[in-house]
């Protein structure tokens, strides 16, 4: 790239390692990216400040030439793009960042990250890093789908990993994904268990794939229960019959849209919340404690009793998501050569999904229950309970 | 924005000469929307009715006075309802062939009945939690509300308010912090209400100082605000929440009116609440009385239509502007509060989720009136909880039509019910004193 550009088109906050001091162009990134990540880099004007001092000599050397020096543990260079809700969203990209840091630790690199504001930075994202010599991409969320295939595409000497989308088929690809199908009915049927009213709800987020695979899995556990026990336990938000018009608050803000979703599901009986969606358990945790009914609430993506304690009391379990782990492992094994575009899916059988352990509930539950349910994560895992999803059509 | 080319109208007595002839214009509007509602009305209760049983549960839980649930069959209703539907959509076509007019009480009574038999379509096999459907319905209408006097006050003053969303994100984000540090209540409203003149200060001194375009200014605060939030909640909140950002401390408790919290529906819904919903009443009522009937408002309302006019009486536009602007942006500030005290506990990035826009949209289809914009408000927030209560009690539509519905009755409501709008005329242009 020309050093004309160079005014323009540089992030100076957005340089996080020094391999890529010398190559700090972050081609075609929208005004807005550079705005946002350079306030939010603020706190490191120094490394800006030598960021600048390095991209000014960077006009004068050859950008090529970056990994020899600095290599101190390993060649590899992991990188991270984010989708829209940013490596703080208490869900799947913070587990993602945590992931990769964690891998980068061990491997003694400095990962690259960059967050991705809205869906049009993600191409231009992508491509920054590409510049940047990543040896890994990884792309969190089936959202940047489009974006990571033709960046494969184009780069086919990169490998790229993405999280929660299956549907790349490509050499340098590694598909990421989580059947928590599986996990979810365990929870259904100890929420169908547990439930005093007989009135269980979930609701989502959005209309996602990944949103509606937990509600999906939770009423089928629910159903299951109701087979074995004939009972009649209800599932509301969410009918296996016809999945299209599952109840969402349209959007994953913990606002009062949320609030008052959780509200008229109260409002209808349920004593039993499994709201799917980044934060938006928060609101549901105000509405019961609002409410002054005994109404329990069933977290999601990791042990919200152990991540968020604000309503620890209200938790009966939580399903979870092995992100963090699954992408520590993608990392370090394409840091030792091990890439495969064989794609990986967390399962029950693999502990890449699973339910969280009761916590404070576990003298509430029938005496029985965990026995049940480990009973029943065995005939999953054996093929002899089937649990249906998107992913194990 | 505003309609700032729309022609005069024929309202100044002195201007028209003695009426010759009086002219009635027949306006088919009304009678055909009720037709239209109709029809809707035969094909979705009558002829694709719903059979089974819809019930409606007055009272809560808590109520001191129960009232028993109501069971309706769902077809028979239906068809009840129709005919009376019909026969309303009968007597406008009537009146308007006889030239005279339809009032709006036909309306209100046609909206209401349409109301009830979808209602009761829709609860086919279910109960319908009339006092949690409208609690809801109030709960997500108060930051519209405030959001919607802020706007009305500070257009009609004459600076167009596109940052209603930043005021009410920063008076939500500010609120939380004071109130969660301190512990006091009281000081958390105070200080959401200055977040919000904070924001206003900066609209205000572009747009009434420097001459910028109010909307671009506006748009821009918007921006900021959201970054500089979303930036603080990441970096300083989320580190240390349970000082920062402890809903514990933060949120607001209930505060049931002794006697008129029992009365039945009612009480719950506009009674058993936050003391910011307290404040709203009183707020709507005196923005209304100060806007209409006080000096205060002439004055405001004079420099939003001809700056040039007031000023040569001697009102100082400019300064008159600069201090509604900020007071404006206190209201809406005290609106962001109730994102955080009076309702979730707690911040979070971009809480509120384009409500500012929305309720910049019900100051336009209020036509810039603060009890017409707080109706619309409260019709906005009916359809979001509305379709809300639909989708959890069962409705076969499909969710992401569902979600589309308060948009789609406010639309509806603003082509049929309003028609055509004309804001303050010097709303968004810059007084440059010559």
């Amino acid at each position: 790239m020309p050093c004309a550009g160079v005014s323009t088109r540089v992030t100076l906050g957005n340089v996080r390692n020094h391999t890529a001091l010398r190559s700090a162009f972050i081609a075609g990134q929208s005004l807005e990216d550079i705005l946002s990540k350079t306030i939010r880099r603020a706190a490191m004007g120094g490394i800006a400040t030598l960021g600048f001092a390095a991209l000014l000599a960077g006009c004068a050397s050859a950008p090529a030439e970056t990994g020899s020096t600095d290599a101190a543990a390993s060649n590899a260079l992991p990188c991270m793009v984010s989708d829209a809700g940013g490596f703080d969203d208490k869900s799947f990209n913070q587990a993602g960042f945590e992931g990769l840091n964690d891998a980068a630790k061990k491997l003694g690199v400095e990962p690259v990250t960059v967050q991705s504001d809205s869906e049009t930075a993600f191409a231009p994202n992508i491509s920054s890093l590409v510049d940047q010599n990543c040896t890994l991409i990884v792309t969190v969320g089936f959202a940047l789908a489009d974006a990571t295939k033709a960046a494969a595409e184009a780069n086919s000497d990169i490998e790229f990993a993405i999280i929660d989308d299956a549907s790349i088929t490509a050499d340098n690809v590694k598909p990421i994904t989580f059947d928590t199908a599986g996990a979810a009915f365990l929870a259904g049927y100890a929420a169908a268990d547990y439930s005093k009213s007989g009135i269980v709800a979930t609701w989502g987020g959005m209309n996602f794939p990944t949103v509606t695979i937990f509600m999906d899995g939770f009423a089928q556990g629910v159903k299951y229960y109701n087979e074995q026990k004939s009972k009649d336990v209800k599932v509301l938000g969410y009918d296996l019959d016809n999945p299209d018009s599952a109840t969402f608050t349209g959007g994953f803000e913990a606002n009062d849209v949320a609030k008052t979703t959780a509200q008229n599901f109260i409002d209808q009986g349920a004593d039993i919340l499994l709201p799917v969606g980044g934060p938006i358990y928060q609101s549901a945790g105000v509405a019961i404690q609002e409410s002054g009914k005994d109404i329990a609430m069933v977290g999601v993506d990791s042990d919200l009793y152990e991540s968020d304690p604000t309503y620890k009391d209200l938790y009966l379990t939580s399903i979870l998501k092995g992100i963090k782990t699954a992408t520590d492992t993608v990392v370090t094994d394409a840091a030792a050569g091990d890439f495969s575009s064989e794609p990986y899916v967390g399962t029950l059988e693999n502990d890449g999904v699973g339910m969280a352990s009761f916590h404070d509930f576990e003298s509430k539950v029938n005496p029985s229950l965990q026995g049940e349910i480990d009973d029943l994560k065995a005939k999953i895992v054996s093929g002899d309970v089937k649990v249906s999803s998107y992913l194990s059509k | 924005m505003t309609i700032q080319d729309a022609p005069l109208q024929h309202n100044h007595p002195d201007s028209v000469p003695p009426a010759l002839e009086k002219t009635v214009v027949k306006s088919w509007k009304a009678p055909i929307a009720f037709g239209i509602f109709s029809i809707i009305a035969i094909l979705l209760f009558v002829v694709f009715g719903r059979e089974g049983v819809s019930g409606f549960r007055l009272s809560t839980d808590s109520d001191f006075v129960q009232i028993p649930t109501i069971e309706a069959p769902t077809r028979a209703t239906g068809i009840v309802l129709t005919v009376l539907l019909v026969a309303l959509a009968a007597y406008s076509a009537f009146l308007v062939s006889r030239n005279r007019p339809v009032r709006l009480w036909i309306t209100v009574v046609f909206a209401l009945l349409f109301l009830v038999a979808f209602l009761t379509w829709a609860a086919a096999g279910a109960t319908i939690p009339v006092p949690g459907l409208l609690v809801g319905a109030v709960g997500l209408s108060v930051p519209l509300v405030f959001g919607a006097l802020g706007g009305v006050i500070s257009e009609r003053v004459g600076v167009v308010n596109v940052a209603i969303e930043g005021q009410l994100l920063a008076g939500a984000f500010v609120s939380a912090v004071v109130a969660s540090v301190t512990g006091q209540a009281v000081l958390g409203l105070i200080s959401a209400m200055a977040a919000g003149v904070l924001v206003s200060f900066v609209l205000a001194a572009f747009s009434i100082k420097y001459f910028v375009d109010q909307v671009i200014v506006g748009v821009v605060l918007n921006v900021l605000v959201t970054g500089l939030t979303s930036f603080l909640y990441s970096q300083v909140l989320t580190k240390n929440t349970d000082l920062l950002n402890n809903s514990a401390t933060i949120r607001l408790p209930r505060l049931p009116i002794p006697g008129l919290s029992e009365i039945p529906i009612l009480g719950p819904v506009l009674f058993r609440q936050t003391i910011i919903v307290y404040i709203l009443y009183v707020a709507v009522a005196v923005v209304f009385f100060a806007l209409f009937k006080t000096r205060w408002g002439l004055r405001l309302r004079a420099v939003g239509e001809h700056p040039q006019a007031a000023d040569t009486v001697g009102i100082n536009v400019a300064r008159t502007r600069f201090w509604n602007v900020s007071l404006a942006g206190a209201i809406a500030g005290l609106g962001g509060a109730y994102f955080t005290m009076g309702s979730v506990g707690s911040f979070n990035k971009e809480m509120t989720a384009g409500a500012g826009f929305i309720a910049l949209a019900a100051v336009i289809f209020g036509r810039w009136d603060p009890i017409r914009a707080t109706l619309a408000a409260l019709l906005f927030g009916f359809a979001s909880n509305l379709q809300s209560v639909l989708s959890i009690i069962g409705s076969p539509v499909p969710s992401e039509f569902m979600l589309m519905l308060p948009y789609l009755v406010t639309i509806f409501a603003v082509a049929g019910v309003v028609g055509r709008v004309r804001g303050p005329a010097a709303s968004g242009k810059a007084y440059i004193k010559s």
